[in-house]
């Protein structure tokens, strides 16, 4: 990227501020990853995308409570976003089945299940900070199942173009994914 | 096509960075694709929709009552010049599959920023698990070109509102697919 981007802590102290330019940045920043949160907690989609206005009006109430000396913006708004997907589940609970008393649950532990979902929100993060031309062939490669050689037929450029944007797209991600968030 | 993208093709035996990309990797491969926003996400909610919630109970029966002479209104406006209504579609596209599923697509009239917005009405198409959404796609030349949002579907039809951010003449047909395939269930063509 040509510019350094403002970190999530400093657009969160702006929020605080009700300035409502840096809400949107931090929502365009945060919105797929408070609505993949949601979706693996709550499990339906009409409710996980009313939990994401309330998790960003949780966020906009709430945005002077946010202290930098106590960690990243990012973690800052996981925070807010899953305690407003717990509150959203408290309030109408997901319809449960009960297993068979004999059956052995292979569902991964609370633990397993917050370290990867605290894993994806950082992965979906990290995604939304890459140039468009990076995006492109990781979203190809990664989610849609294109070869390199069906990228660079797919997106009209050499080959050597996709293998070069997949590693420095690899890159950006493991920097991001390192740093702040 | 392959469906985990081959670390070794894209990262260098030799690439000095080759660890920590490989753990990037991994991450992507787990972390799977981040959810598209439906149109109604696509925008920063309004901070006043914070204020509706501790509205006092009367005041919402004067917002309903100020609501039902509003659309009293809006009818007697709409009966008296009804002729130029702006959700009156200025295309509609019809879709089939081989499965004997089909769709439309009613397609509204652009506004200024360029949307096209529309409403999809599919039937046939089976529900899919939890999570799993069908993708609306712009094609040129046969191929996937520009997404027009993802969705989910119920037994029997399911209508939803879709938007298309883009200047249509550069596409040549349309297509839905299961979201992260290519393999269209429905087309124009």
């Amino acid at each position: 990227m040509s510019t350094p981007e403002v970190t999530d802590g400093a657009l969160i102290e702006r929020v605080a501020n009700q300035e409502r330019e840096a809400f949107e940045e931090l929502y365009g920043r945060y919105a797929r990853p408070v609505l993949g949160l949601a979706l693996r907690r709550i499990g339906d989609r009409g409710r996980a995308e009313d939990s994401v206005q309330e998790v960003f009006a949780a966020v906009w109430r709430s945005a002077s409570s946010y202290d930098p000396a106590r960690g990243p913006g990012g973690a800052w708004v996981y925070t807010i976003a899953r305690n407003a997907i717990i509150d959203n589940l408290r309030r109408r609970p997901a319809p449960t089945v009960a297993d068979p008393p004999e059956a052995v649950s292979t569902s991964p532990t609370p633990d397993e299940e917050a370290e990867a979902s605290w894993n994806t929100w950082r992965v979906h993060r990290a995604l939304e900070t890459l140039p468009a031309s990076e995006r492109a062939v990781i979203d190809l490669a990664y989610f849609s199942g294109l070869s390199q050689s069906e990228i660079a037929e797919f997106l009209h450029v050499p080959l050597g173009t996709v293998k070069t944007r997949t590693r420095s797209g690899l890159a950006r991600l493991a920097d991001v994914l390192e740093g702040e968030v | 096509m392959s469906t985990v993208p081959p670390f070794d093709e894209i990262v260098d035996g030799a690439d000095p960075e080759r660890v920590r990309l490989r753990t990037t990797h991994d991450l992507l491969l787990s972390a799977g694709p981040p959810p598209e926003l439906p149109p109604s996400l696509e925008a920063a909610p309004a901070q006043q929709s914070q204020v509706i919630a501790i509205l006092p109970r009367r005041r919402y029966t004067a917002i309903a009552a100020v609501a039902l002479a509003a659309c009293a209104l809006f009818g007697v406006g709409y009966a008296i010049g009804g002729r130029d209504v702006p959700n009156e579609p200025v295309r509609t596209i019809a879709m089939t599959g081989d499965s004997g599923a089909t769709a439309s697509i009613a397609l509204l009239a652009a506004d200024a920023a360029g949307n096209w917005p529309m409403s999809l009405e599919v039937s046939g198409l089976p529900p899919l698990p939890k999570g799993k959404t069908y993708s609306l796609w712009l094609t040129r030349g046969g191929k996937l070109a520009e997404s027009c949002g993802t969705f989910a579907v119920a037994a029997g039809t399911t209508k939803v509102p879709l938007n298309a951010p883009y200047r249509l003449k550069r596409f040549d047909g349309w297509v839905i697919v299961r979201t992260g395939t290519k393999v269209p269930l429905l087309s124009t063509a």
